[in-house]
Parts: structure tokens; sequence; C-alpha cells
């Protein structure tokens, strides 16, 4: 259900340009001049990719981890049913077949929905992966202790009441497995876009049995081209080539290179100096976004064509609680979302090339976007006299103050600090409330704990529709006490029906212009301030080609498997 | 070697060695007078406490400095940075000039010099408060120690070499992040004052044991005098010079801490501005705007130094010796 | 002697289990609960109430920390059935963060912090010495105040601010140095001097201006006594008495004091690895903060005082077998 910013930290962000970024095949390099360094060549066999990261996966266990970071991961060592194309794709949005050979086959009213798998494919230690392999790959999802990734097997697909896993309750009587390429699921309702559902990453297969408690915890069992070699906690991660992977059963992954090696633990600031020094190895290394700080270095000549720039598919934004007062009031909301000085917030950001000003809920990189702003001001720097205007119609021309919850991070609290200088001339006194990273979402997904406002970000699970951007946000009927989304508390009668109604529709190009019409319904009542879209800027190693986004793998950073080397030999 | 830390790292003075110096006799006290006629000929001593007596100068009247200066610590400038160069600011020497003095802020275009002038505030106020505080702790134990003897120095000498034995910036750090961030000053001086004590009561500890041995305490405690009249009207005087020197001493390090608990990510809250804190956010951009780390580094090494030299000029005048 | 070193050794232990409770007590209490990380992002309260049945989150205080003791001495197992988590003895605790043992994980890191410490101790110990006795040598003239006011700058000098101006100058300015990473001795030992030689410096400048103070002081104060005196009268040459009997007293104190400071880095050298991203204990122990990892900066704590108290001891025994004096009146 949720996918916060914070959880794409590893590899940030990111897609194509930001114009024409959904069509496009993926990675256009930079802006003007004509790049003497081609990212999207195709890469030539052999050799070992470098990534340099700050932090470690969450989990190398599928079930467990799901995130910006290991999702990219995940797809060099397990394959799925279905899977977001590749970056390279005509249209990079999409779900397509993996592990099976076509997409599902509805039937019973879009309650049923049946995938054939291909034939050849094989587990890393040779054992074959037949419909059962995944259907207990699948149903590790429901183990209370192990199913703690994607929530949407567990809340598409129908269950016993209290199954719990494969290892406690045994056989999930609710996916069926006529034969070794047939695999049937039983939805507990209608899910047109079941196909995502069944490309999440907790649907990876393994063997029957394998993967108990904490066993993939450092030890996996690969489906993918490549396979574990090493892994050092924290610090270290080596993948090597796995033999019984078929090319000819995979239209996603190239699989160029023979090795991965992922240098984990490094500082931002050591990643950067290493990728401007391009020295030995790193050459072939690629990396998350770099920071602000080096933007002013790449002048330099010789960085110039050495810069690739990905669109991102998160949105920031501000969320304001309607059921505290005064932002009850609809006319305070918009108030506040004509004052904030949008520049200033993207200035705290990193500047125009590490974000973009958002006005709508969607991002442009994602499927049912449409472009509106409703609070427009000059340069975005926020229109203090229309919100004073609103303020004074509301009664609250005295002004108010309000507690805004952030981050304990170095930029969020920049961000924090530029809403609350520009919420000052209209008489809103904003006052920080920091809270610890690690018990941040916690906090304020929590209703009791959570104050007027909070600073936070969104990235969709799949970027095919906006069915998980959207719903998750406002849809007031799954409002909870812990562990809530919806942080604005938006239950409107009418926004709700919407949801309802655009959700049932099996015809996704017309649901995704309906999303887009929602969006704006929704920004009409103002329940957050879209702040902007992180976007990335890499530096990647002279020698790596087969640099592409992956909206729906990477979190619009980049894709993974199609990465390699130009010259395997060099270096 | 001094008796506080004079920067973070070196957090603990010498234990078992140092016993032996320590209990030297304290000399006769000095006039006010005369010490105050030798360091004002001594050009280091008259510098160091002109520029302490400027930094104080500067918090005490930062609002009106700001202004005068026309920039408040808060106040965001979007002109003064390149939005499409990370937010970098625009000019030579991080955007120095008669709009900004010191230039301003990456990302932000807050004017650094009204954030020096406010971070002087949290600087002194916290470096000043917990020298205070562990000035009260450190001679009260010390002197309990010192002149009971017996059970009451056994559980507090005890008591400081657990405190001492301790990893104290781990700690404090560790601390500092697990408390609510509501009231980090206040706990920034307790945290800092707890594990800085002990080095103060170890050293008024010994002086209090030698002094309490004299005949004029002797002489007191005959004429039937009470323990505390003649721990505050005999012995506590006679510290004095000691206590003065110590702490001036004990600032610098103090300062160091609170800086470096903020550099550390631990120390005020923003949008308050503070030294330690300012080089910290300076880390990512010390290639690129090198005026922004140096214009709070240099202000902070300053501070440090001119208390140190002060806190050394005096004790020379003083004499109470090289203790350590 | 051996009584005295019983005494001693009891007395550490002691100081030991009381830095044990105390910094146990005090993550106890304001530690978020464990099994909040442990259970991740879609946990449900009955979730939680069994992972703390499963850690033995739910018995007391006493209970726990006799275990989290035990564990110190002989490992312990965290969890039962299928998600048990072994952690061999020495075990200071399991970061369920980063699914690994505290142990382990300091283990990782400790040769980079090693590398750090030694290097700058030789560093300081070298300069800080020789530019003490120089300044004794020199009292009065030129040379020595030189030397004061250098150790004056060195003293106030906040590490950080030292390291961001080093980097400045000679790494982005005149080139001299690389970015400092922790490049293996093993692997190429003229580029790991490069990349250390940075953090050396940074980490030696305050105690090498500490020590330079500390010996110059001795060695005058020294040169002072009555057996010197006695020694110059009796004629021997003034080398002679510098070596034989100026020196030897002279640096007693600065190998007591170097033995507590050594035994003080491994959580002294946070700064200068955090400000040089050098993934040390120090810097382990910063980023665990940044992430709440209660175990690791519980594991690092522990490790950090035991370090400290047993610097403390072996330096008291040190100090009696180098200095007569002491050994007379113990």
């Amino acid at each position: 259900m949720k996918r916060h910013l914070t959880t794409t930290l590893a590899l940030a962000t990111t897609a194509a340009l930001a114009l024409g970024a959904c069509n496009g095949g993926g990675a256009t390099s930079g802006r003007t001049g004509a790049a003497a360094v081609d990212f999207a060549a195709t890469p030539a066999k052999g050799g070992t990719v470098e990534v340099l990261q700050n932090a470690d996966f969450s989990y190398l266990d599928p079930a467990r981890g799901w995130d910006g970071g290991v999702n990219n991961f995940y797809r060099l060592v397990y394959r799925t049913l279905t899977t977001p194309a590749p970056g390279n794709a005509k249209d990079p949005n999409a779900i397509v077949p993996d592990l099976a050979t076509g997409l599902g086959t509805p039937s019973d009213g879009g309650k049923t929905w049946t995938y054939t798998l291909k034939d050849g494919l094989a587990f890393e230690d040779g054992t074959p992966i037949t419909s059962a392999e995944v259907k207990f790959g699948i149903s590790r999802a429901w183990d209370p202790e192990i199913g703690i990734g994607s929530p949407y097997a567990k809340n598409v697909i129908a269950a016993p009441h209290g199954y719990a896993g494969p290892y406690r309750s045994g056989d999930l009587p609710t996916i069926e497995t006529p034969d070794a390429t047939t695999i049937v699921f039983h939805l507990k309702k209608p899910f047109p876009e079941f196909d995502a559902v069944v490309g999440q990453v907790n649907m990876t297969p393994f063997p029957k049995g394998s993967g108990a408690g904490d066993s993939f915890i450092k030890k996996i069992i690969a489906s993918g081209p490549y396979k574990l070699a090493a892994y050092t906690p924290g610090s270290l991660i080596q993948l090597e080539r796995n033999p019984k992977w078929d090319p000819a059963t995979d239209q996603v992954r190239t699989a160029k290179p023979d090795a991965w090696r992922f240098t984990m633990g490094l500082d931002p600031a050591t990643i950067d100096e290493r990728l401007l020094a391009g020295q030995g190895t790193d050459a072939n290394a690629i990396a998350g976004t770099i920071q602000a700080s080096t933007l002013p270095r790449l002048q330099a000549p010789q960085y110039k064509d050495r810069v690739l720039r990905m669109s991102g598919i998160c949105t920031t934004y501000m969320s304001l609680n309607t059921t505290k007062k005064p932002l009850d009031d609809v006319r305070v909301r918009q108030a506040i979302n004509y004052a904030v000085d949008k520049a200033a917030v993207q200035n705290a950001t990193g500047g125009t090339q590490l974000a973009t000003i958002a006005t709508t809920v969607v991002p442009t990189t994602v499927a049912g976007h449409k472009d509106y702003d409703l609070y427009p001001s000059p340069g975005h720097k926020g229109d203090a006299e229309a919100a004073k205007k609103l303020l004074a119609e509301a009664g609250q021309s005295q002004g108010f103050s309000m507690v805004l919850d952030i981050r304990s991070q170095p930029k969020m609290q920049k961000q924090a600090e530029a809403i609350q200088q520009s919420l000052k001339p209209i008489g809103i006194d904003v006052k920080l409330n920091v809270i610890d990273t690690s018990k941040y979402y916690e906090t304020i997904g929590t209703r009791s704990q959570q104050h007027d406002a909070a600073i936070t970000g969104w990235c969709p699970d799949w970027a095919s529709s906006a069915a998980t951007f959207i719903p998750p946000l406002f849809y007031g009927p799954t409002i909870t006490d812990k562990g809530n989304p919806n942080l604005a508390q938006l239950d409107d009668p009418a926004i709700n029906k919407r949801i309802d109604e655009v959700g049932a529709m099996t015809d996704l190009a017309a649901a995704n212009r309906q999303w887009g019409e929602l969006d704006e319904q929704v920004m009409k009542l103002a329940p957050i301030v879209p702040l902007n879209v992180e976007q990335a800027v890499y530096l990647p190693g002279r020698n790596v080609a087969g640099l592409f986004a992956s909206p729906g793998a990477a979190t619009g950073g980049i894709d993974f498997v199609l990465v390699g080397l130009r010259d395997p030999d060099e270096s | 070697m001094t008796i506080a830390p004079t920067e973070l790292e070196r957090e603990r003075p010498p234990a078992g060695a140092g016993g032996a110096a320590d209990l030297a006799a304290p000399p006769l006290q000095p006039s006010g007078g005369r010490v105050l006629r030798a360091l004002r000929h001594d050009v280091g001593a008259v510098l160091s406490a002109s520029y302490i007596g400027l930094v104080v100068l500067m918090a005490v009247l930062a609002p009106l400095i700001v202004t005068v200066s026309g920039w408040s610590p808060y106040e965001f400038d979007q002109s003064a940075i390149d939005p499409n160069l990370g937010g970098v600011p625009v000019g030579a020497w991080g955007g120095m000039g008669g709009t900004h003095w010191f230039g301003v802020e990456p990302g932000s275009g807050r004017d650094i010099f009204a954030r020096i002038v406010y971070g002087a505030r949290v600087s002194m106020t916290i470096a000043l408060a917990a020298t205070a505080l562990t000035t009260v702790l450190g001679v009260t134990f010390g002197l309990l120690a010192g002149y009971f003897g017996g059970r009451v120095d056994q559980v507090i000498s005890r008591v400081m070499d657990f405190l001492m034995a301790f990893p104290a910036l781990i700690f404090m750090i560790a601390v500092l992040s697990a408390l609510p961030a509501g009231n980090r000053s206040a706990l920034l001086v307790v945290v800092i004052s707890v594990f800085g004590w002990p080095y103060l009561a170890r050293i008024v500890r010994g002086q209090t044991m030698s002094i309490a041995r004299r005949e004029f305490v002797e002489a007191a405690q005959a004429s039937g005098a009470s323990g505390a009249a003649v721990v505050f009207r005999e012995i506590l005087p006679n510290l004095r010079s000691t206590i003065i020197v110590m702490v001036t001493l004990a600032v610098p390090g103090y300062i160091g801490t609170e800086a470096g608990l903020s550099f550390l990510g631990v120390g005020v809250v923003p949008p308050e501005p503070s030294w330690g804190q300012m080089i910290a956010s300076s880390v990512t951009w010390y290639s690129v705007v090198p005026t922004y780390f140096a214009i709070p580094g240099l202000f902070l090494f300053l501070l440090v130094l001119s208390f140190t030299v002060l806190g050394d000029r005096l004790r020379a005048v003083i004499d109470i010796g090289e203790a350590r | 002697m051996p009584r005295y070193l019983v005494g001693r050794l009891a007395a550490m232990v002691g100081v030991l289990l009381l830095v044990c409770l105390f910094t146990y007590a005090v993550f106890f209490l304001l530690s978020p609960d464990p099994a909040v990380q442990v259970c991740g992002k879609n946990c449900t309260p009955e979730r939680i109430d069994q992972i703390r049945a499963n850690l033995g989150l739910d018995r007391p205080f006493w209970t726990q920390f006799l275990t989290f003791l035990g564990g110190l001495v002989a490992g312990r197992t965290y969890g039962e059935g299928a998600g048990a988590v072994e952690c061999a003895a020495p075990c200071l605790g399991y970061s369920f963060q980063s699914s690994q043992s505290v142990t382990d994980m300091i283990g990782q890191r400790l040769p980079v912090s090693a590398t750090i410490a030694v290097g700058a101790a030789v560093l300081w110990l070298l300069v800080g010495v020789v530019s003490g006795l120089v300044g004794a040598v020199k009292q009065g003239t030129w040379v020595d105040r030189v030397l004061t006011g250098l150790t004056l700058g060195g003293l106030s000098i906040p590490n950080y601010v030292l390291a961001l101006v080093l980097q400045y100058v000679l790494v982005v300015q005149l080139q001299w140095l690389p970015f400092p990473q922790a490049v293996p001795f093993g692997e190429d030992p003229g580029r790991w001097f490069l990349n250390f030689v940075m953090p050396w410096i940074v980490l030696a400048v305050g105690y090498a201006a500490a020590y330079t103070r500390l010996t110059r002081a001795n060695v005058i104060d020294t040169l002072q006594e009555n057996f010197l005196r006695t020694a110059r009268a009796k004629g021997l040459a003034p080398r002679l008495v510098w070596r034989r009997h100026a020196l030897r007293p002279a640096l007693t104190p600065v190998v007591t004091v170097f033995g507590m400071d050594f035994a003080g880095l491994l959580g002294g050298a946070l700064i200068t690895e955090t400000v040089f991203g050098l993934n040390g204990v120090g810097k382990m122990a910063a980023d665990s903060i940044a992430k709440n990892d209660q175990p690791v900066i519980m594991g690092v704590t522990l490790l950090a005082a035991f370090f400290v108290v047993v610097g403390n001891v072996v330096v008291d025994v040190v100090y009696t077998v180098i200095d007569p004096r002491v050994r007379v009146a113990a």
C-alpha cells in the first residue's frame, strides 16, 4: 500500500527527461549539445558492473523487502509471472510477461485470473520452476513473520480465514495449479490491474519448503540471471552468473555483465568524489543521484557529457490534517496552497536540476497524470495576497499557529524551513516538530500522534496507472488508526464514490483519464500541498552503458536489468 | 594538558598518573589587582579578552546588529542563490558583498553574517551555562570528598572514576538522539555537565585535602567552627584562583563540545543557528563554497583559542604550577 | 605487587559491570521498542506481542540484563524456532536492522579504526615528544615561543574544522592527496598511506599539542630536580645526564597518559571517521545513532568503556614497572 520516499533511498528515484517521459526510449542524455557518450548504447558481454551505495538493501528476501532500491535489485536475481517493462521498452510504464507466456486471462467477471508458464525455467540449483513453485513462493506472503513486504497478494487474492503461509498453514487452496504450467488465482473481488499484482516482488517463486524463518536473510535461491556469490551485510554484495537461467525464456533482462558488485555503506560525499574521479574500477560504476553540492562541479568541461538525468515518479507533499482546526476549513487549506513558496522548497531540495515543482498529486511520469495548477503564482513563489484574501474569508486574518511534522534529515528540515518562511507573511506561525527518521512514518501514520501537517512523499506501486496514487492517499473508508497513509484524513463522499467507480473500470486507458480528473477534483479540496517531484542527476562511469529509466521496477531510477559495460576488458 | 577537554576527541585527562601533581599545596592567593595588571601587559591575553568581549557583545546585541545588516538569520533570499546549480550562492566568495556581508547559505540564501551573530548566542549561552553547572557540581563534590574524606570520599571518587571511564562522546550523542528534541539547549547543558564535573572535582578534592591539613584550618576547627563554616570561610576562599583558572580552561572545552554535538546533528534544533551546525551543513559544500565552512570555523577556532590563551596566561600569572 | 594487581583487577571488573548496567539501563529506558523495529512496516499489535515474547522483551529488567551479561560471556540465541538467531560469545547484542551480530559488525570495522588510531598515535607521539623536548631545551628562545603558539593553536582547532581546511587545501586546491578512502594496506601500500595521512593528521593534532606541553613541562621540572644536579656535579657529560637521568623520569608521565589516550580512541575517532566518511567503529556508531539501531550503539559504548577501563589498569601496572618511586610506595 505504501511506498514512501524514504524507502527509495538506496538508488533514488526517477525516469526519462521530464518532457515526454511516458513515451520515449528511456534515458535521454542531458540538455543541449550532442552527447559524446551514448548512455543507451548496447553494452558488450562480460565484465563486472560496480554499484556504489550508501545504504544496504532492506532485505534479500522478496517477501520482506519492498522499496524502489531493492525492487530493482530483485530483478537481477528473481523472476515473477509478470514484471514492469524494461526501461528501453516502448512504454516503460507497462506491465509485461516474465515467467508467464502472456498477461493473465480474467474470467468469472474478473475474479479469476489464469496464467501459463514458459518452458525451460529453473532455479539456480536446477530445480524446475513449475506452477507449484510459483504458488509456494506467493503463499509466503501470508506468513506473518516473512510477508512484511508488498501487501497486494494478501489484499487482493482470496485466502481461507486465518491462513498464515505455507510453513504454518500448509497449502493455499485459493491458488490452483491444474498442471505444471498453469496457475489459477481466485480473488476476493474483481481487480482489473491484477497483472500488476503478480508482478509485485513478493510473487517470486521458490522451491517448495525453502525459505522458512530467516533462511533468506543471508542466502537466497535465484531464479534470475544472477545468483549471490558473496554477501556481507552493510558492506558488500557480489553477484555471479546463474548458469541455470536460460536467456531464451527472458525478454526483459539482457544480462550482459558477468558479475555485479554492490559496495555499500559509502558516504554520499565519498560516492560523488569517486564518480567524479572515475578511476580504476569506478569507470564501471553507477550510483544514485549526486548531491546538490556536486552540481556546480559538473560545470567543468570533462563532466559535460557524462551527466545523465532521469525524472522521478514520487511526489513530495505537505499533508494538511483536515480534522484539525482551522485546517478543517477548505479556504484555509487553499490559502496555504497559495502561500507556499514552492520555488524556495525546490531550492531547499537541491534546485531545478534535482526537483521539478509539482502542482498535481500524480507526477507527469506516471500514467494518469493531468496537467493543471489550481493555485498558481508567478514563478511558483507563492501568492500571499490571494492567500490573505482566503484567510480573511475564513475569519482567520489574524493568523494562527500550526505544527509541521518533519523527519530529522537535513533536506527535509530545509524544506520545512522554506515553508515556515513563506507562511509567516500571511500570519501562520509554523512550528517544526522534528521526529527521528526511524520513528517518522510510524508517528505520522498514527492518527492520535500526527499533528496539523507533515512533509512526506508518495511513490506509486506500479507506474501503469494512478490506482496506487489517489486511493491510498484520499480514500475515506480505509482511514485507519495506525499505519494510515491518508494523512489529510480526507473523507469526502463525492471523492470516495468516484474512487470506487474508477477503481472498478476495466479499460485502463479510460481509467487513467478519470484518475487525472479525480486528481484535480481532490486538489480543489486542498488536502495536501504538492511540493515537488525529485529527479536524479547521475554521473555513471565512462565505461557503463545500457542506462534506461524504469518507473515500475526502479522507481524511475536506472533499470539494472539493461546495464552493462561498453568494453569489459578496459581497466 | 588542560583539565577539560579542549576538543571533543580528547575527552579524558590522565587518570592514575596525575594524582601526585594534584596534591601539590596551592599557593597563597595573589590579589586580583596584581593579576589584572599582569594580564594587561600581556598582548595575547589582551587580544583574547577583546575577542571574547566582541563575541559576547555580538551575542547580546544580536537583534540590533541584524537590523543594521538587514537580514534576519531565518530569512530566505532566493535571489542570492542559483536554482540551476543546486542552490550555490551567486557570486564569488560564497556570495559575499554589500548585501550579504559574509555571503549566504547554499540552498536557502540565508545570511551567514546573521547566522554567525545569532549562533554566537547559542554557543556562548550553552558553554557558559554548562560551565556554571559544572563548576557548582565540581566544587561541591570536590569539597565534600576532600574535606570529609572517608566514606564520602570513597563514594564520590568511585562515581568520578566511573564517569571518567565512560566513552562520553558516544554516550552523549546516544542520549541526546534518543531524548525528544523539545528543549535541546537545556539537555545539552545537563549532558555536558554530567560528564564534565569530575575533572574539576578531582582537582578541588586534592587541594581541599592539603588545605584542610594546614594550621589555619586546624585552628578554625579547634575554635569550634562548624564543618560548613570551615569549608566556606576557610577553604573555599583559598581555592578561588584554582577555580577561576580551571573554569577559564573549561569553557573552550564546552564550546567545542556544543559545536561538536551540533556538528554531529544532536545539538540545537534547526532553524536555530549554531556554529557547529553551520559547519556540519557546510561539509558537503566545502569544495565549492569554502567560505561556508571557513567563516564559522574561524569564529569557532578563535573563540576556543582565546579562552585557551586567556586561561593559560591566567594560570601563569596566578602560578598554580603546570597542574594537569 | 600481586595483591595490588588482584585488587585493581577486581575494581576493574566492578567498574565494567557498572558501566554495563548503567548503559543497559539507559538504553532500556530510552530506546524505542526493539520489537517494533523487528516487526517492520506492516505490523500488527499481536505480531509485536509475539516478537516481544520471542525475544524475551516482556521479561523484567533484571532478567533481561542478566541474559545480556550471559550472552557476553557464553553467547546466546535470539528467539526460538525457525527464526532463531545465533550470537556467539562475546555477544554484544544483535542488530535486527542489519541482520548481524554487533560483535561481527564491530569486527568488520575494527581494522579501519585501528589503522587510523595507530597511525595517529605514532604521529602524535613523535611530534609531541620531539617538539616538547625541543621546547624544553630551547626554553625561552623564539623556537620555544613559536612552538608554544602552535601548541595553543593545535589545542584549540576543532578537528572537523581542521579536516575541512586540509581537505580543501590538499585535495581540492593542490590535489596532492586523494579524497580519503579506506584502502587496505595489502592492496596498495602507497595508496593506503596517501589515503590515511589526512585522517592521521586530523586525529593527531590535538594530542600532539597536548603532548608537547606535557613533555616540555616534565623535562623542565626534571632538570631542576636534585638528583640531576648531583649527576651534573659528579661531572657526568651533559649528554649522558640527559639520556640516563632526565629523559626517563620526564617521559614516564607521557607513557601513562599515552596509554589512556590510546585506549580512549575507539570512541574518540568518531568525528574523524565521520568527517572523512571512513567506515570505522566510530562512524558505525554515528550511523547507528542516526538509524536508531540501539544494539549497535550500546555495543560500541560498552566496548569503548572496556578499552578505557582496561587501559587504566594496564597503565597503572606499567607505571609501577617503569617508575621505581611508585614501586616503593605501593
